[in-house]
């Protein structure tokens, strides 16, 4: 498989991806107002990775959504640098961003987390989800990027041996 | 020439235990994600400083995944002791939520005795599957930060087998 073709085949999984984890954090509250069992296991799913807090989540149907409003944000923001990806980046093998810019576009979510878990302010969150929203959209650019670099690695292997 | 890539299991197993207690634990939990993410920096930068040569996305995404699964399963035990805490929690959360619920669904109340997820053998074992696949999905992604953030530059003369260079596209694919 040549380069561009790994890369497109990551893209895609990664576009389905992130539409299948978004699609299960907007049913959990639908399956929940339906009364349907299976929201416990959606919520479930997301309990691992998020704490759930009813007070920082946005409401969907009457009921929490499956993880909070930072999240939502950084799973928003990695949607929509996915779809903004083909167009910065297209689909040849080319470098993650410079390190410069992810610390500076973490910087706000790390100032804005570490200061609430010290109990040092309360953030609104409309601000969360914002800041979680600019950082989520620049998590692509390695995610995809990096995969595909594994695997290009891999089928080098494969072809020496 | 290529030189030994050092062991990745030592630096996973660092920072996917870090972060996999840190997840276990309540209350510290609340950093969500980020904790795993920030295992798997942790683990490719431990594999950055062991390494003579520069390591590759690749290399990142690889001892990040291994960080995420170490994580799952250190998450898995330290939780253990915590479940009993935890559900008190969860029911405290729901019962907050409920309040704000226009209509209550049937069965709510006999949802909430019940715990927030059976606790049957076949629930755990799916519970730690689906974990395990999502800490090594964002330990896949934090390894990859950590190795390109924490770049260690090449030495001269020495050989960098590196794909993710801008002008790659004039290789033979």
């Amino acid at each position: 498989m040549t380069e561009k073709k790994t890369i497109i085949v990551i893209y895609i999984f990664s576009l389905l991806g992130i539409l299948a984890w978004l699609g299960a954090i907007l049913l959990a509250p639908y399956f929940k107002s339906q009364s349907i069992p299976e929201s416990r296991l959606l919520y479930g799913v997301f309990s691992r990775i998020c704490h759930q807090a009813p007070s920082r989540c946005f409401y969907l149907f009457g009921f929490p959504l499956a993880v909070c409003t930072r999240c939502l944000g950084i799973y928003l923001g990695f949607l929509s640098g996915i779809v903004f990806f083909p167009f910065i980046k297209g689909f040849k093998m080319a470098a993650v961003p410079p390190s410069w810019l992810f610390i500076f576009l973490t910087f706000p979510i790390a100032v804005d987390t570490g200061g609430n878990f010290l109990s040092l302010w309360s953030s609104p969150d409309w601000l969360r989800f914002v800041f979680g929203l600019i950082w989520g959209s620049i998590l692509p650019f390695y995610f995809v990027v990096g995969l595909s670099d594994f695997f290009t690695h891999l089928q080098k292997k494969k072809k020496r041996v | 020439m290529n030189e030994q890539k050092p062991n990745m299991f030592i630096p996973a197993l660092i920072g996917g235990g870090i972060a996999g207690f840190l997840s276990g634990v309540p209350l510290v939990n609340c950093l969500c994600c980020l904790w795993i993410i920030g295992g798997a920096i942790l683990a490719a930068y431990l594999l950055q400083r062991d390494s003579k040569t520069p390591l590759t996305s690749g290399d990142g995404a690889i001892v990040g995944a291994l960080s995420g699964i170490i994580a799952a399963v250190v998450d898995a035990i330290v939780s253990i002791p915590f479940q009993a805490l935890s559900n008190d929690i969860f029911r405290k959360m729901m019962d907050w939520a409920a309040e704000y619920a226009d209509d209550i669904p049937e069965g709510w109340e006999k949802w909430l005795e019940q715990g927030n997820m059976d606790m049957t053998l076949p629930w755990i074992f799916l519970g730690f599957l689906i974990t395990a696949v999502i800490f090594a999905s964002l330990g896949a992604l934090g390894g990859i930060i950590g190795v390109s953030v924490i770049k260690k530059p090449a030495k001269p003369g020495q050989e960098v087998i590196d794909v993710s260079e801008k002008d790659s596209g004039d290789r033979k694919s």
